[in-house]
């Protein structure tokens, strides 16, 4: 090569081409986006920054690598099976994320995608935002319909028996918090026990128990009503309880409010979108 | 191979044996030891902490890969919890391993093709000393929780700054020494080694400015953190170990690089089109669609660097193939740039739409990433230590035995993994595809896979910590004093080539 010139100019543009190409124009055209405001309903914004808590409980997701295996991002219907494993009615969108400091959009799925995992909550426990038409419990379609009612309480719980045992309650009315023994799916109760023991929801699962955000204390008085069940293989002896620690009570906010269900203008949906009653139970 | 390439004997001595005839290659040999002897503190301070921050790394990840499929082993303590072991991992083996011994080998690349002495090597071991604190502080980060949450980038902006502060110390003095070079040819490796020194300050000041100091919105902060991460691996960690093998193949085997004219082709397209990948990362995501296509397309176009330094390497290499057999930079080097041409091609498979829609989400891109940074740069920067390490400490690697069980149990190692890891990811993504399976049978399915994973990773355990053994015995002196450096097949009476 003849002379440092070229050289060093030769550096320089080639990566300046990538860095304008990669970051500054698309930057440019997603990176100054508002949220969506509905044209009949000025209370009707979508997306909104998350409650303090759900921030807190951002920071432990990250704090313990929950993105390593777990996505936040629902692909459309050519690139997966995403909308038709229920993770979404319709993909994420760029404006989906604008409050989202870091998007932890997350690129493996040893774990199944969480965008919608607040949604999927059952309705009583369902966001704020929800509407009241969704009064009916959230029943989750599971792929595979055999009923197991004569899984033993917990221990042997799969997740199709827990969806099932869930599915078959379903109509019981909101008063059902949990099904032999195993609260609602994706209820904050559930969510509790999942991060403190996995394997007593689903017995394959090979997400890391928490426990760590969990405290053992003895009992003084009543139990704590937010108290963990378990089956009797992993409760605690005879007059101690397991309570989540306000970490774990963050991070729990946090995956509940996790919810991309709310139609947006530049995304088709494959459910039938009613700008009305944005907040659909999961079909 | 010749043995005017091997300057052991000190310079004082040499110019003794020569006496009154001086000939030209008796000074080239005494000014090459006298390169050689500028950087050798510095040097091995890089080397000696990125072997450190190796053997930590291979703990890490052995850790790691247990866990995956015995998620109970040392579970309920925060600090060893999968998800801050995982990041760990990578960042020590990334930012402590890669980088070190990267630095390490492109400045002695430089002071030798410079022909220049190290000015005040002193301030290049400050900036060692600092790159180092600053991984310490982020990997303590990590794992108490303070993780940034983007991929690549966890160290918290406190330990990125002492990074860059440190990064600007040591690349200086690279570019003080190319300023001041003797020689005014500028080789191919010099090309590579200047543009990964340019580039990496400002890809990463760029992005810790995007990220942290003036934040993009949303999604933009992961394309930014997915042009960071490729451009990491191509343009620094890709450079580094290009420009290696562009000086050992041809050094080792004694006879030039093959076409000058290909090496600059190679060059110029790798700059301009690995430089626009990353996108592919996220394929489908919620970006607009030109985004991830153009990633896809520059990686398909990056096929033609591949091809023109893979020809150029073996054109240059032909009909030396047997002298694998003997030199251990050589066999390391190879395997390396063998593996540079499996891991494009592997990158542009799993992009495409038609396969990303089985793989992505899987850990077959965890198979790409350690055929890049393990299989290719890792390996190459194994056999620029076999070649460098003896000239700086002036004794030769003690035991044929051992780089020959380092190699093979490497190379077993990081072939399995990538083999396990791919196949893996298939099965895996197949069964995600497949709506009729419950999400649950998706992970189950590649467990056995995982299983074979930690298998390849005791192999790899046992290479590292015989390299680490090895080279410890090179810096406290314990080499072997000889006049040949250590062949693999030292029986073998052909040792001379041709």
């Amino acid at each position: 090569m003849k002379g440092v010139l070229p050289l060093f100019l030769g550096i320089f543009g080639t990566f300046a081409f990538s860095w304008i190409g990669l970051t500054m124009v698309p930057n440019a055209q997603i990176g100054h986006l508002d949220s969506q405001v509905n044209k009949d309903d000025e209370n009707d914004i979508y997306p909104m920054p998350k409650s303090g808590m759900a921030e807190r409980g951002r920071k432990i997701y990250i704090a313990n690598g929950c993105v390593y295996c777990h996505t936040q991002q629902v692909r459309p219907e050519y690139g997966g099976a995403d909308i038709e494993r229920k993770w979404g009615d319709r993909r994420s969108a760029p404006r989906d994320y604008i409050f989202e400091r870091p998007a932890l959009l997350g690129k493996m799925r040893m774990g199944p995608d969480l965008a919608n995992v607040g949604k999927r909550a059952p309705a009583e426990e369902a966001s704020p935002s929800a509407s009241p038409a969704a009064s009916a419990p959230a029943t989750v379609a599971a792929s595979s319909p055999a009923p197991s009612p004569s899984a033993a309480p917990a221990a042997a719980a799969s997740p199709a028996a827990a969806m099932n045992a869930q599915t078959t309650e379903g109509s019981a009315g909101p008063t059902v918090t949990s099904v032999n023994g195993v609260p609602l799916l994706y209820s904050t109760a559930w969510h509790h026990r999942h991060l403190y023991a996995p394997r007593t929801i689903t017995q394959e699962s090979t997400m890391p128990a928490y426990r760590f955000l969990y405290e053992k204390r003895q009992i003084s008085g009543e139990p704590a009503a937010d108290a963990i069940i378990l089956p009797a293989a992993n409760a605690p002896p005879e007059g101690w309880e397991i309570v989540p620690t306000y970490d774990a009570k963050c991070l729990v906010a946090y995956l509940m409010s996790l919810d991309q269900s709310h139609a947006l203008a530049e995304v088709k949906s494959s459910a039938p979108a009613t700008a009305a009653a944005p907040a659909k139970p999961a079909k | 191979m010749t043995p005017a390439e091997i300057p052991l004997i000190p310079p004082s001595e040499t110019a003794a044996i020569a006496g009154n005839e001086v000939t030209r290659g008796d000074v080239e040999q005494v000014e090459r030891a006298l390169i050689d002897a500028s950087t050798r503190v510095p040097v091995l301070m890089f080397y000696t902490s990125a072997i450190l921050w190796l053997l930590a790394g291979t703990v890490l990840a052995m850790l790691t890969s247990f866990k995956m499929h015995m998620p109970d082993l040392l579970g309920g303590v925060s600090f060893l919890t999968w998800g801050r072991l995982r990041p760990a991992h990578m960042n020590a083996m990334v930012y402590g391993w890669a980088v070190n011994v990267g630095i390490g080998t492109a400045i002695w690349l430089m002071a030798r093709l410079c022909r220049t002495t190290l000015r005040y090597p002193l301030l290049l071991v400050a900036g060692a000393a600092f790159w180092n604190l600053g991984v310490t502080i982020g990997i303590i980060a990590i794992f108490a929780g303070d993780s940034t949450g983007h991929q690549w980038l966890e160290f918290p902006p406190y330990a990125a700054v002492i990074l860059f502060v440190a990064y600007s110390l040591i690349v200086s003095w690279a570019i003080l020494m190319f300023r001041f070079r003797r020689s005014g040819h500028i080789y191919i490796t010099q090309w590579y080694l200047l543009a990964a020194f340019l580039w990496f300050p400002w890809l990463y000041g760029a992005t810790q400015i995007m990220l942290f100091v003036v934040p993009v919105q949303g999604v933009m902060q992961a394309a930014v953190t997915w042009w960071f991460a490729n451009n990491l691996m191509f343009l620094f960690f890709g450079s580094i170990a290009l420009g290696t093998a562009y000086y050992m193949i041809p050094k080792v085997i004694g006879r030039p690089v093959y076409s000058y004219h290909l090496a600059a082709i190679g060059f110029w397209t790798y700059a301009l089109f690995a430089s626009w990948t990353g996108m592919q990362r996220m394929i489908d995501g919620p970006f607009p669609a030109w985004m991830i296509t153009a990633s896809i397309a520059a990686l398909i176009l990056a096929i033609i660097p591949v091809a023109t330094v893979g020809l150029n390497h073996h054109m240059t290499m032909q009909g030396n193939f047997p002298l694998m057999r003997y030199s251990p930079t050589l066999r390391f080097t190879v395997f390396g740039a063998i593996a540079y041409t499996v891991f494009s091609l592997l990158g542009i498979l799993i992009s495409l739409r038609s396969m990303a829609r089985y793989v992505h989400f899987t850990q077959a891109s965890i198979a790409y990433s350690h055929l890049g940074l393990y299989g290719f740069y890792t390996m190459i920067m194994f056999g620029s230590m076999y070649y460098i390490v003896p000239r700086l400490v002036g004794r030769e690697w003690r035991y044929a035995s051992l780089i020959k069980l380092h190699f093979w149990s490497a190379a077993y190692g990081a072939m399995l993994m990538v083999v396990m890891l791919f196949v893996g990811g298939i099965v895996q993504g197949r069964d995600l595809d497949n709506t009729a399976l419950s999400f649950t049978e998706s992970t189950q399915s590649i467990l056995p896979y995982l299983r074979g994973r930690s298998i390849s990773g005791i192999l790899m355990t046992v290479a590292h910590f015989v390299f680490a053994f090895h080279f410890g015995l090179m810096l406290l002196g314990l080499g072997r004093t000889a006049t040949l450096p250590t062949f693999l097949n030292p029986k073998e009476e052909d040792l001379v080539p041709h």
